[in-house]
């Protein structure tokens, strides 16, 4: 198993959409923050993304997914999270992380 | 008293974690551990994995089976921190096991970490 990434742009919400699908391992992580910092080198806007085809997260990705945020915070630009399965939400509130990333239900 | 142990000896890439992760998952199945305990006890592999990934060529996993409980031993697994590595990250990965697994031990020789088995069903 591994990652498949699809990052958009939705133009009409000026919004980065992105559908992770597989797994944001120790493995797959590096791929996902450049292309996250691509996307945002490229546009500087908000980030959704959406978990529903995401199957597994661990501590590498969640640092990934904190390094972004700094990034986007820089030019006041959010990360919001969605579709996030229980077993990968459950990571987040051990960590307190749901306090520090926003989830839309 | 059933005392069955497996062991398993991986490179240590990062290529290689999921396969700790799968073979936990399996002996965890055969066990009879529900979904969440499983999800719980790959998560847990995989997060002492990648503590000990930078501290020797190969990561030394024993898995033990018992009555009772089910354990899981990760050679070089430490809470200290290291300059090479994100200690944000470290920290996540402690704090994951921690919660996820009933009873976490830490020795010079790395962690143990278990899991109880609620009706020793098998």
């Amino acid at each position: 198993m591994s990652l498949d990434i699809k990052i958009d742009f939705d133009e009409g919400k000026g919004i980065w959409v992105v559908l992770p699908e597989g797994e944001i391992d120790i493995y797959t992580s590096p791929e996902l923050k450049s292309r996250l910092v691509e996307a945002l080198d490229d546009k500087q806007s908000d980030i959704l993304i959406d978990g529903d085809r995401l199957e597994y997260l661990d501590s590498t990705g969640l640092g990934t997914l904190i390094s972004i945020l700094k990034k986007a915070k820089e030019s006041n630009n959010r990360i919001i999270l969605k579709n996030i399965k229980p077993n990968i939400r459950k990571l987040f509130d051990i960590t307190e992380l749901d306090k520090v990333f926003e989830f839309e239900e | 008293m059933k005392k069955d142990i497996l062991k398993l000896t991986l490179p240590s890439k990062p290529d290689y974690i999921s396969v700790a992760r799968l073979t936990s998952s399996a002996i965890a199945n055969k066990i009879g551990f529900n979904i969440d305990d499983i999800e719980d006890i790959k998560v847990s592999i995989a997060e002492a994995c990648i503590n000990a990934l930078t501290k020797s060529q190969y990561i030394n996993i024993q898995f033990e089976i018992r009555d009772d409980r089910f354990i899981m031993k990760v050679e070089n697994v430490s809470t200290e921190e290291q300059l090479d590595i994100e200690n944000k990250e470290m920290e996540l990965g402690i704090l994951i096991i921690k919660s996820l697994m009933d009873e976490v031990k830490f020795s010079e020789e790395g962690v143990e970490m278990i899991k109880y088995i609620e009706d020793g069903n098998i």
